[in-house]
């Protein structure tokens, strides 16, 4: 076999054997098996499914779970919630972690060092372990109930700040003193030079933040206790009856699709950008 | 793109302000109930018929919907939490916004009430004329703290011998159309082992996967049972006894023998009940209206074939099972002499209707609806009315019941399913329990 061939049998284009194709396709129907699960059960009277889920493989199917969700009130209020809550953080901490990195990656400054290793300790302390205190903190300053108790403490990003310093830190510095040269100050260096350089960074922080604060469930659940605050996540658990799993187990999945709807939107939109943002942050 | 972002700052801007500053309007006296129960809206959102509701969530709905229309004078806002809501009241009590009425289960009422976190109710009940005195002994017994009352009680619940009478007859063990229960634990074993030699089938179904509490409720009733005094201080659990020691040996006599349903956790053992798999479900009250519904069906095997009975008597102590409840608590806060009024009115309106919430399966809390024609004409309920005398709690001072009843249900399971020698269970069992107890404040 040729340089050339064996160069083009390892080309990233090379057409894949059946058997990988094989394998990819049992790999796909083992992940989408649990959502296709979720979502047929979502559909089956709650009656069927407590004498069995073996029901669900036949008919009757029913959208009866949608209806009762839409028909609760609240359920819209908690999707502006959510949405508020999400954008407003993802917008913090793309804001916050853009200067923070820019200002470790290019900026001197005593103890510059020392502060970023302790930004850089903030990834190694789960939210466990400060959540007393900061309830406590968020109570003495009347925040709870608020969408500023929601939005600030997720805007304490030590990995957002960390990307975006390792980011700027890639982009050549000659970039900044052409444009210096010109006659731009720092800031408008900043701005025009370097944040549209940083964008992929920019997007795949932000798509991971949203996602997260969309999913978060504990600290609204302890900081939204006001029904009229709640996010999705705990509006939905709210509504389940007791015992949900066996005489509401449709009600239940219909949640939990429900619930996903919005993140599958998200991701549908910004796929390219969730890609290369996982395969970017495992090179 | 930066117009994009200065726009949506401005509207979380916008938003921040209109959630802190809003103009508190004129009207009535609000008053913020906090329940679970889950949200049934799209059935029951507007509904005031009370008598034509189902199940808890529907009924509880129209309840608060009725009293609404009725008083205008005042609004309940309903807080609707994932069961059962102690995260969320220990955060609100801990930032001082509590609401102003919240269901509670009494055997959690001592966790709040020794720290003076809920309000007792005496004064408060006896001005709209609830006399505690109307309460069943269980439910007295259950909200009433050193003395005090502590919540008013909305209902009694214990878990049940729910029996598949079809399956009982194919067994040989009904009697005039009554099952036949055994009366000790040799009886017991005697007639598992009829049956399974009849119908092929376990005789017991139980849930014993994920299961926090079913195996710790199924301990109590049996230590009670056997008059022992395993709370006497209740700081300290008493378990390595003789008395514990014979529940686990019988349990895991039943588990070895095949006489029960294995590796199920409480949907599959709901489930397996419906479809007829074993005679006997243990399992709560608040089964009763689905089990009884599909006894009306043709086709399912409980199909004219459904009985329930409270636990027999298996040891020659006492008769008694282990019992908790739902019930209203109004946490510590500062309120208005109005406000009180307006919530003491709604706790007359509930306990005034309790017999429509009895309609869920639990047990009344009070005597006169337990004594009416019309709560005793509801299915199976005769059948387990004598639990208003043999239902009863844990002793009222002991705290962290819930964390009590899934450390118990953990040991008794390693024990029961044979990863753990009976012995070290009762032993790792006393010791964490008495663990938890002793870190209390």
């Amino acid at each position: 076999m040729s340089a050339a061939t064996k160069m083009q049998s390892r080309s990233p284009i090379a057409r894949p054997s059946r058997l990988s194709i094989a394998a990819l396709a049992v790999a796909a129907l083992v992940m989408a098996a649990p959502l296709f699960w979720t979502l047929l059960l979502s559909l089956k009277p709650n009656a069927e499914l407590m004498r069995g889920t073996q029901t669900a493989f036949s008919p009757p199917y029913t959208l009866q779970n949608y209806s009762d969700i839409l028909g609760h009130s609240a359920v819209f209020g908690w999707l502006l919630n959510s949405t508020i809550v999400s954008l407003g953080v993802t917008l913090g901490v793309l804001v916050l972690s853009s200067l923070a990195g820019y200002g470790f990656a290019r900026l001197r400054f005593p103890g510059r060092d020392a502060i970023f290793v302790i930004v850089l300790f903030g990834l190694a302390i789960p939210e466990q372990s400060v959540i007393i205190a900061r309830h406590q903190m968020f109570s003495a300053l009347h925040l709870h109930n608020s969408y500023g108790g929601l939005i600030f403490p997720g805007l304490a990003a030590p990995f957002g700040v960390f990307l975006m310093t390792q980011y700027f830190r890639a982009i050549p510095k000659e970039l900044e003193e052409a444009a210096w040269l010109d006659g731009a100050s720092r800031f408008r260096t900043f701005w025009r030079i370097l944040i549209p350089l940083s964008l992929p960074a920019q997007a795949t922080l932000g798509i991971f933040t949203f996602l997260s604060t969309w999913n978060d469930y504990w600290w609204p659940l302890i900081s939204a206790t006001n029904s009229d605050m709640y996010t999705l996540t705990v509006g939905v658990a709210s509504s389940q009856m007791n015992f949900a799993q066996t005489n509401g187990l449709g009600f239940l999945m219909a949640q939990a699709v429900f619930a996903s709807v919005p993140i599958l939107i998200v991701y549908v939109i910004f796929q390219r950008y969730i890609v290369a943002g996982v395969s970017r942050a495992a090179t | 793109m930066m117009k994009g972002m200065l726009a949506l700052a401005a509207l979380l801007g916008s938003l921040f302000a209109a959630t802190g500053c809003a103009p508190k309007p004129e009207g009535p006296i609000v008053i913020v109930l906090q329940r679970f129960f889950g949200a049934c809206d799209a059935e029951y959102g507007s509904s005031t018929n009370v008598a034509k509701a189902e199940g808890e969530c529907g009924i509880v709905t129209t309840l608060i919907n009725k009293f609404n229309a009725e008083n205008k004078d005042v609004h309940v806002k309903v807080n609707i939490v994932y069961w059962p809501g102690y995260d969320q009241l220990s955060a609100e009590l801990a930032a001082g916004d509590p609401p102003d009425l919240v269901t509670m289960h009494q055997s959690v009422i001592s966790d709040y009430s020794q720290r003076r976190l809920i309000e007792p109710l005496d004064a408060g009940l006896a001005s709209v004329g609830v006399d505690p005195g109307s309460f069943t002994r269980a439910a007295r017994a259950g909200v009433t703290r050193a003395g005090r009352v502590y919540a008013l009680p909305f209902d009694n619940w214990a878990m049940l011998w729910h029996i598949n009478m079809n399956l009982f007859r194919a067994a040989g063990l009904v009697r005039d159309g009554r099952p036949i229960l055994p009366h000790s634990p040799e009886e017991l074993l005697a007639q598992a082992r009829q049956f399974r030699r009849a119908t092929g089938k376990p005789y017991l179904i139980q849930s014993m996967v994920n299961e926090p509490s079913a195996y710790a409720r199924n301990l109590f009733t049996y230590l009670m049972q056997q008059n022992s005094d395993f709370f006497s201080d209740p700081r300290h659990i008493r378990l390595r006894a003789p008395e514990a020691r014979r529940i686990l040996v019988l349990f895991k006599e039943i588990y070895d023998e095949d006489l029960t349903t294995k590796n199920q956790d409480y949907t599959a053992a709901t489930s397996a009940f419906l479809n007829g798999q074993g005679g006997v479900y243990l399992v709560g009250t608040w089964m009763i209206g689905s089990y009884e519904q599909a006894s009306k069906q043709p086709g399912s095997p409980l199909a004219n074939g459904y009985d329930v009975e409270p636990y027999p008597e298996l040891y020659p102590g006492r008769d008694v099972t282990y019992a908790d409840g739902h019930s209203w608590v109004v946490p510590a806060a500062k309120r208005s002499p109005e406000k009180l009024r307006a919530i003491f009115r709604l706790l007359r309106f509930l306990k005034d209707n309790d017999f429509e919430w009895s309609r869920t399966g639990h047990l009344p809390a009070y005597t006169a609806v337990i004594e009416s024609t019309r709560w005793r004409a509801l299915p199976h309920r005769a059948e387990i009315a004598k639990l208003v005398d043999t239902a009863q709690p844990l002793p009222p001072r002991v705290q962290r019941q819930f964390l009590i009843q899934q450390i118990l249900s953990e040991e008794m399971e390693s024990a029961i399913t044979g990863q753990k020698p009976i012995e070290a269970a009762l032993a790792d069992a006393q010791r964490r329990v008495n663990d938890v107890l002793f870190n209390l404040l």
